[in-house]
């Protein structure tokens, strides 16, 4: 009975891990994006940036990839805090990102709060 | 001559302009370094083959991206980056653990690629180089270093130019396509060479229907060298082979022009045909020293010549990336200040050389040039702005092997000033002094390249050059206008 109900309750966490564990997307492909459904209020206006100034040289969805896998699509480098970092910095230097280094930092924030919804 | 030039222009713009973007599924293709690591033109290129910092670092790095003693630098930013987050930071997700929903093939493959390097350092730029669209690389491929891919790639040069004092003013018949190859072998040993397969210019050539006998200009391989990556564990690279000797910043090919090298550069005094941009058979050794201290130093054998020839370099950069691609520490949480965006390097050089009749036979006195050239570049990046200034000075004690010509000394400097329009716009105006002893010329080159694909460019650029042949018997005046437009892809 001891062992059962042991079975029962790691079945039952994992399946609640694996079901939390997803940042909610939409679209496949090119037009795979960031669900804005699960995103907090607090994160709306980074986001909405996000999808106006990142688009203007890649998709959406190397992102997202990069979010859900831990591996920038492109180079293979990991996608963690230190890397969204580095990211952002390059971004800010980058010639016509035109992007202030609030706007960089909100987005940097937001890819933060991704990563951790994507490690729970 | 004007009306020449009015009617002719449209039609030259419009023939360019309609062939470019009337077909460009045939320039998709994408050369050698971009099919290896899988990654855009834009990555090393601001328009190609300028090179930008991480391009830069590339190069210096034997054609491997960096991935080795990151770690410092990668611990570095986490310390500031938790200033970031309301949230502890959690760990890495460079597991094997793939979530989330989305396209299935796609994450395969990342995971698969994740599996294969995650022991590689944080933050390192190391492309999934064992992984190419999702397939393992096989294992002979692995042992033996071979890259997967053929490093091998095409780039063409079509020019057309209007100098008006050219009896053929209009002159649509230059064009080149070099063969490109270059690598690493297990990160080991790079490699690099140029090998020119055609060029064709104006002269000599009375039929444009057929291919002209004397290719001008041909010198079929230019440049074909390894590199010794960190010989014994050390930061040394060694470099052997023909190649373009480290002097200045920028290889000869690094700039946006497509036909006038930087002056301090390609400028020869009287008959010697030495210059700091030509290719030699060379031993350099060269490292990074720090993150942000570069060295070189070399010796090249000259043909025919017993006399060694030496030469070293060294720069320096503050700002921007460091010469190990480490972004530089900028704290996110405060304003933003000019050395946010501020880069500056600052590399000087010098060379020792002797050329002439050959000096490997016995008993005859060759007639011998001793001469030297020191130099200083500063590349300043701001934002959009950008500021190449390169002088240098030299002494030839014998450029003509005359005896008439005496000891001549020379002084050039270029400088020019860009400024990015858009990511595939850029618009530069270069100022060149030479004075080589025998000439003073000035020239003023405005530029325009125009990227519409990362592997094609349209340059419109314009030389005028004037000055003066103070050294000749009679005194005469240099005056040359000349208008160049040219297309540059690579395949």
């Amino acid at each position: 009975m001891k062992k059962i109900v042991t079975l029962a309750v790691l079945i039952g966490l994992s399946v609640y891990s694996i079901a939390e564990a997803r940042i909610k997307i939409s679209g496949r492909g090119a037009k795979m994006n960031f669900s804005s459904d699960g995103i907090p209020d607090m994160y709306k206006p980074a986001f909405d940036l996000m999808l106006v100034k990142c688009i203007k040289c890649h998709t959406m969805e190397r992102t997202v990839i990069a979010v859900q896998t831990g591996r920038a699509p492109i180079t293979g480098q990991p996608f963690n805090k230190q890397a969204v970092k580095a990211y952002g910095i390059k971004m800010l230097r980058k010639p016509n990102s035109d992007m202030d280094k609030k706007q960089i930092r909100d987005i940097v924030v937001l890819l933060n709060y991704f990563l951790d919804e994507n490690a729970k | 001559m004007i009306k020449n030039i009015i009617t002719a222009t449209p039609i030259l713009f419009s023939l360019l302009f309609v062939g470019i973007f009337a077909f460009p599924e045939r320039v998709s293709a994408l050369p050698a370094f971009t099919r290896a690591h899988n990654v855009e033109c834009t990555t090393c290129h601001t328009i190609f083959p300028e090179l930008n910092e991480y391009g830069e670092a590339f190069l210096k790095n034997g054609y491997v991206f960096f991935g080795t003693d990151k770690k410092k630098s990668a611990e570095k930013i986490k310390a500031t980056s938790s200033t970031l987050v309301a949230k502890p930071a959690v760990a890495p997700v460079a597991d094997n653990v793939v979530k989330g929903a989305g396209d299935a093939d796609l994450l395969n493959k990342l995971k698969a690629g994740t599996m294969i390097s995650a022991d590689a350092p944080e933050t390192a730029a190391v492309p999934a180089q064992a992984v190419d669209d999702g397939r393992m690389k096989s294992e002979g491929l692995l042992i033996s270093g071979i890259p997967e891919q053929l490093p091998i790639s095409f780039t063409a040069n079509i020019h057309g130019s209007y100098d008006r004092n050219a009896v053929n003013e209009f002159d649509f018949s230059t064009r080149t396509l070099k063969l490109n190859a270059g690598g690493n072998f297990k990160e080991k040993v790079g490699f690099f060479g140029t090998y020119i397969l055609y060029t064709e210019n104006s002269a000599g050539i009375s039929n444009t229907s057929q291919t002209p006998t004397n290719m001008t200009g041909k010198d079929d391989i230019v440049e074909l060298f390894i590199i010794g990556r960190h010989i014994f564990d050390t930061p040394i690279n060694i470099k052997v082979g023909r190649f373009q000797p480290k002097l200045g910043l920028w290889k000869s090919n690094n700039k946006l022009s497509i036909t006038n090298s930087y002056d301090t550069y390609a400028y020869t005094v009287g008959s010697s045909y030495f210059r700091i941009e030509q290719p030699q058979d060379a031993i350099e050794a060269n490292m990074i020293f720090g993150t942000r201290l570069f060295f070189a130093g070399g010796v090249v054998n000259r043909k025919e010549q017993n006399t060694k020839e030496w030469y070293l370099h060294t720069s320096v950069k503050v700002g921007g990336a460091d010469y190990l691609v480490n972004e530089p520490e900028i704290d996110l949480n405060k304003e933003e200040t000019v050395f946010d965006f501020l880069t500056l390097t600052v590399g000087g050089y010098g060379y020792v050389g002797t050329n002439g009749d050959p000096n490997t036979v016995a008993g005859a006195t060759p007639r011998q040039n001793d001469f030297y050239r020191a130099g200083v570049d500063i590349d300043l990046i701001y934002k959009l702005y950008r500021l190449k200034m390169s002088g240098v000075v030299g002494n030839d004690d014998n450029p003509d092997l005359t005896y008439t010509l005496p000891e001549v000394k020379s002084y050039v400097t270029a400088i020019e000033g860009q400024y990015t329009i858009q990511q595939n716009l850029i618009a530069a105006l270069r100022f060149e002094y030479q004075d080589d002893g025998t000439n003073i010329v000035r020239r003023y080159i405005p530029t325009i390249a125009y990227a519409p694909i990362e592997n094609l460019k349209v340059v419109a650029e314009y030389k005028h050059e004037s000055g003066t042949s103070y050294k000749s018997a009679a005194t005469t005046e240099i005056d040359n206008k000349i208008g160049t437009l040219g297309v540059t892809f690579g395949f």
